[in-house]
């Protein structure tokens, strides 16, 4: 029995999709797993830079399928944690390099050697979408608490569901409970109403994921940011561990009744 | 490639999987040609479900063609924009159904020619489109982006919050029902309506959906 193969996507794009693939990564080498992330959105190469991989690259995702590399050579491996590895997209080409059977083939093979192959979904719904979802046994569905952007993920899990895969399952990326609080940002209630699927975890908000995307250096790597040990829950849950949900205080939580009671 | 067969009560479902359409076609013909199928297939009504798979006018034709040689119509087809668009364009060159009379409507408004409905048992997400030459009832909700286009009523166990046209060939006897009624644009007939703009969604309170007075109305729905 091999490993899974998961699909992070989400239909709109900039709501966090490589962000949450590095990190589930990380989170899941550091628990011991055997992790290689697939960066599928070929043109627009991203997800060496969040990894810090990116001046290692010799070969990539359209090179192995090719056959001008083999698939030993093209995987990047992650010197901070050993069963991490990457295999990066191509910079030079564009999404009709690949085709759906190869993905599926590619993914296969990775399968016999590691317990998780995270596919990073470009945004979209055409090829690179449709291609990334092919391989997929599981797809995770990463969503921001913007109308838009449920919008565009409802589109998206209308079509994971057409596929006849597992139902999709949801992370909610950037939540900021403070916001909700104020009637200001949809709630996770409001996103699971009408995306009515399984949520897998939330992220709250988090700016050292901005200084962490640019040195290269995922927040889930260390214990004390609060994105990052979100993101380790998640990876726990993707393990099949049952790990309680956080309280994220969107109605009034512990840390914002210790600084309304400074204030006063 | 997987074509799925299933009776249901309003018509043969006919699920097309991937796979090359020239192929798809092909197996499809087959499987209408098998010898101890003829029977069973001979006039039924088909609801074709086409999923992620954008079906074109000239793939839609060949299948209404292939229908036709088995005394089969194509009442409904549930998939993408583009092939609900396809679908459009085929039944507007063709002769109306029979199924459009117009009759009274009785005290409850319910037109007495409804004919057979759709019922759709999950959730209608953004970019789904159901169309039906009758009467649909979803159970479940319509998601903002969803599109559900009936000539007779559209019933909603569920929030209806995309857009909904009842009656759409003109029939301004259709009602729409929902549990929750907040739709983003809501059609019966030739008559447009929408959600006031002050409208909490969520409240669980069934309403019904009816044209009165040269206007669309929008009363609880009791009794």
């Amino acid at each position: 029995m091999g490993g899974q193969v998961v699909t992070i996507t989400s239909g709109k794009g900039g709501v966090g999709k490589t962000t949450a693939t590095a990190n589930l990564g990380v989170a899941l080498a550091r628990r011991g797993q055997r992790v290689v992330c697939i960066d599928a959105d070929i043109g627009l190469r991203n997800l060496d830079v969040v990894l810090g991989l990116e001046n290692r690259i010799v070969y990539d995702l359209v090179d192995v399928i090719e056959g001008r590399a083999k698939l030993r050579q093209g995987l990047i491996k992650d010197k901070r944690l050993p069963e991490l590895h990457l295999l990066p997209a191509a910079q030079k080409r564009d999404k009709t390099a690949v085709t759906d059977k190869q993905m599926i083939k590619l993914c296969d093979d990775l399968r016999k050697e590691f317990d998780f192959v995270l596919v990073d979904s470009p945004a979209g719904i055409e090829g690179g979408f449709k291609y990334s979802i092919a391989p997929a046994y599981q797809v995770l569905i990463v969503v921001t608490p913007e109308v838009s952007s449920v919008r565009d993920a409802d589109r998206v899990i209308g079509l994971v569901e057409a596929q006849e895969k597992s139902s999709p399952r949801l992370i909610i990326n950037r939540m900021r409970p403070s916001m909700v609080r104020r009637g200001e940002m949809l709630a996770t209630s409001d996103v699971l109403e009408i995306l009515s699927i399984e949520l897998l975890g939330i992220v709250p908000e988090d700016e050292a994921i901005i200084t962490s995307t640019n040195k290269g250096h995922p927040v889930a790597l260390e214990d004390h940011s609060p994105a990052g040990a979100a993101f380790t829950r998640i990876a726990q849950r993707m393990m099949g561990e049952d790990v309680a949900f956080q309280a994220l205080d969107e109605s009034g939580g512990l840390l914002d009744r210790f600084s309304r009671l400074f204030r006063r | 490639m997987t074509i799925s067969f299933k009776g249901t009560r309003e018509g043969l479902l006919i699920t097309l999987g991937e796979g090359v359409w020239h192929d798809v076609l092909n197996e499809l013909a087959a499987q209408l040609n098998r010898p101890s199928a003829q029977s069973f297939f001979k006039g039924a009504r088909v609801i074709l479900e086409t999923g992620a798979r954008p079906i074109a006018v000239t793939e839609l034709e060949e299948l209404i063609a292939l229908f036709a040689q088995h005394e089969m119509t194509l009442t409904s087809v549930m998939g993408e924009r583009q092939t609900q668009e396809a679908f459009d364009q085929v039944q507007a060159s063709l002769p109306p159904p029979e199924s459009l009379t117009r009759g009274n409507a009785d005290e409850t408004g319910v037109p007495p020619d409804a004919t057979t409905a759709l019922l759709v048992h999950r959730t209608v997400r953004s970019g789904q489109v159901i169309r039906h030459a009758g009467t649909v009832v979803v159970i479940g909700d319509v998601n903002p982006g969803a599109e559900v286009i009936a000539e007779g009523d559209v019933i909603v166990w569920g929030k209806l919050r995309g857009v909904v046209h009842a009656g759409a060939s003109g029939n301004e006897n259709a009602i729409v029902g929902a549990l929750v009624l907040t739709p983003t644009q809501l059609r019966i007939g030739g008559y447009i309506a929408r959600a006031p703009d002050d409208r909490r969604s969520g409240n669980w309170v069934a309403e019904i959906a009816r044209v009165r007075g040269e206007q669309i109305i929008v009363e609880l729905w009791s009794a």
